[in-house]
């Protein structure tokens, strides 16, 4: 290895460096707080760093770190307090029974964004940040989140409707209904 | 939550098909259906501009958690730290280290010179293209001046007049992969520069692409990337306020194309973008009959969030 381009700091900042910012959000927005998501994403690099000789060039590079940040998200969340249980949510029956388009707010702030979507449960915020912030295809997301592609597509379209639901409730929670002065968490449109 | 009863079986199959519409995941035949139902619905339509606005907040909310510079910083210096503790057990590498010390000794003198002259070189360009990228945050990403749902081209076209319309399709057809939502002719408050600003959406971001008079300025060339592109356009980058840029130069004008995504891949648009653009801006009579950005109707429009 010695004298092996691949290994050379530079090179690996190169190619490694562009995505920080991309993994950094995804780590904040996933993770319990700054802290940990710095952590976290210092470890990605690290790991990455002992394995850049094994990353071949002109691969996507961005999904290979996306996958090792998965990897150690999920080393540290068995640390902490208990995930909401998957299985309630991945009722087939559930997804096929109704079509719920809760209305959201007109104007919609980043904190009440950011709000509601830490009240999303981590498994569907996930994939709701990879498809629709990272723009992954269900197949990369599969791959990074090492599960099947129906389950990517059953939990996305979960984690979406969950999504609007909270910012629905935080918006109605300031007072704000829908055009025709309905609460936005009310009767159907 | 609210449940919708729907009158046609089509409504509802389109609704379970709009995420995977937003999401490109649909094969070509069933998205035509999809445009072509949405394009009769109204109720369809309007919950596409919901999930679309939805979409798009949640980026930008995402977009506002910054990483800390300290944490860059302090990533690198742990990569440097272990990389020196890799090689500091080599004797090979004590050898090389020794024969580039006699050879960084020999030619010191001359690549001390051309090392000043390149750092003044990229002073020189990053001060030139942190105009783009000041522009693209001041108007795209904090003014948020674009709509959610692409304006038609025909209103596009308007925005930017007769003087400037052709240069939309130049955009549209060299930047695949992105949708041109906005266009128009744009200032910074306080300063007399104008600019030629599309904001386009692609890759999950907002991209700029804007034109400006360079005003007799010159970028040094000896800091400039050859553009692969028969065009062999001088191409420059840098990475500016969390932003990473390319900029070209054409006759009379500087062009830059402004993200957040990796420099590589802005390079690589910009790569494809820079030759078309050149030639639409130096075609006719003279660039500075096609494009007087001195004689500019108005500034910027206001914020105009939906």
């Amino acid at each position: 290895m010695f004298f092996d381009p691949k290994v050379r700091v530079e090179d690996f900042e190169a190619a490694t460096m562009p995505h920080f910012p991309h993994l950094y959000r995804t780590a904040r927005l996933l993770a319990q707080d700054s802290a940990e998501a710095e952590d976290v994403v210092q470890e990605v690099y690290l790991q990455a760093w002992k394995s850049f000789h094994r990353f071949e060039a002109g691969t996507n590079c961005r999904a290979w770190l996306f996958k090792i940040l998965f990897h150690r998200l999920h080393h540290f969340r068995r640390h902490w307090a208990k995930a909401s249980k998957v299985e309630a949510f991945e009722n087939p029956e559930d997804q096929d029974s109704i079509i719920a388009e809760t209305p959201v707010p007109q104007e919609i702030r980043d904190e009440d964004m950011l709000k509601a979507l830490g009240r999303v449960p981590i498994e569907f915020r996930e994939v709701v940040l990879l498809a629709d912030v990272q723009d992954f295809s269900y197949k990369e997301i599969a791959e990074t989140m090492k599960v099947p592609l129906g389950t990517v597509m059953s939990r996305l379209s979960r984690g979406r409707k969950l999504l609007r639901q909270e910012l629905a409730g935080i918006a109605s929670s300031y007072g704000i209904t829908t055009e025709k002065g309905q609460p936005l968490t009310g009767e159907p449109a | 939550m609210s449940v919708l009863n729907f009158d046609s079986k089509q409504c509802e199959w389109i609704r379970r098909n709009l995420d995977a519409y937003l999401g490109n995941e649909l094969l070509v035949e069933t998205t035509s259906d999809v445009l072509r139902h949405l394009e009769s619905c109204q109720a369809c339509s309007r919950e596409l501009e919901t999930r679309t606005r939805v979409r798009d907040a949640l980026r930008r909310a995402a977009a506002s958690q910054v990483p800390p510079e300290e944490l860059r910083q302090s990533i690198q210096h742990r990569l440097r730290e272990r990389q020196r503790g890799f090689l500091g057990g080599s004797r090979q590498l004590a050898w090389a280290v020794a024969l580039a010390g006699i050879v960084v000794v020999v030619l010191g003198g001359i690549a001390t010179q051309h090392w000043i002259g390149t750092l003044r070189g990229r002073r020189l360009v990053a001060s030139v293209l942190a105009l783009g990228v000041s522009d693209h945050l001041q108007c795209a990403i904090k003014g948020h001046n674009y709509p959610n749902i692409a304006n038609p081209p025909e209103v596009l076209r308007k925005k930017l007049g007769p003087q400037y319309a052709g240069l939309l399709a130049v955009v549209q057809q060299n930047l695949p992969g992105f949708e041109v939502l906005e266009a128009h002719i744009c200032s910074i408050p306080g300063s007399p520069r104008k600019y030629i600003h599309f904001i386009t959406r692609g890759r999950g971001t907002i991209l700029s692409v804007i034109l400006t008079r360079s005003e007799g300025e010159q970028l040094p060339r000896e800091v400039a990337h050859r553009s692969e592109t028969p065009g062999r356009v001088n191409l420059y980058e840098a990475h500016l306020e969390g932003m990473n840029v390319a900029g070209f130069e054409s006759k009379g004008y500087f062009g830059f194309v402004v993200s957040d995504l990796s420099q590589d891949t802005t390079m690589q648009i910009a790569n494809a973008l820079a030759p078309p653009l050149m030639t639409a801006l130096e075609a006719g009579p003279g660039s500075t009959a096609r494009l007087d950005l001195g004689a500019v109707p108005r500034a910027c429009p206001p914020p105009a969030r939906t």
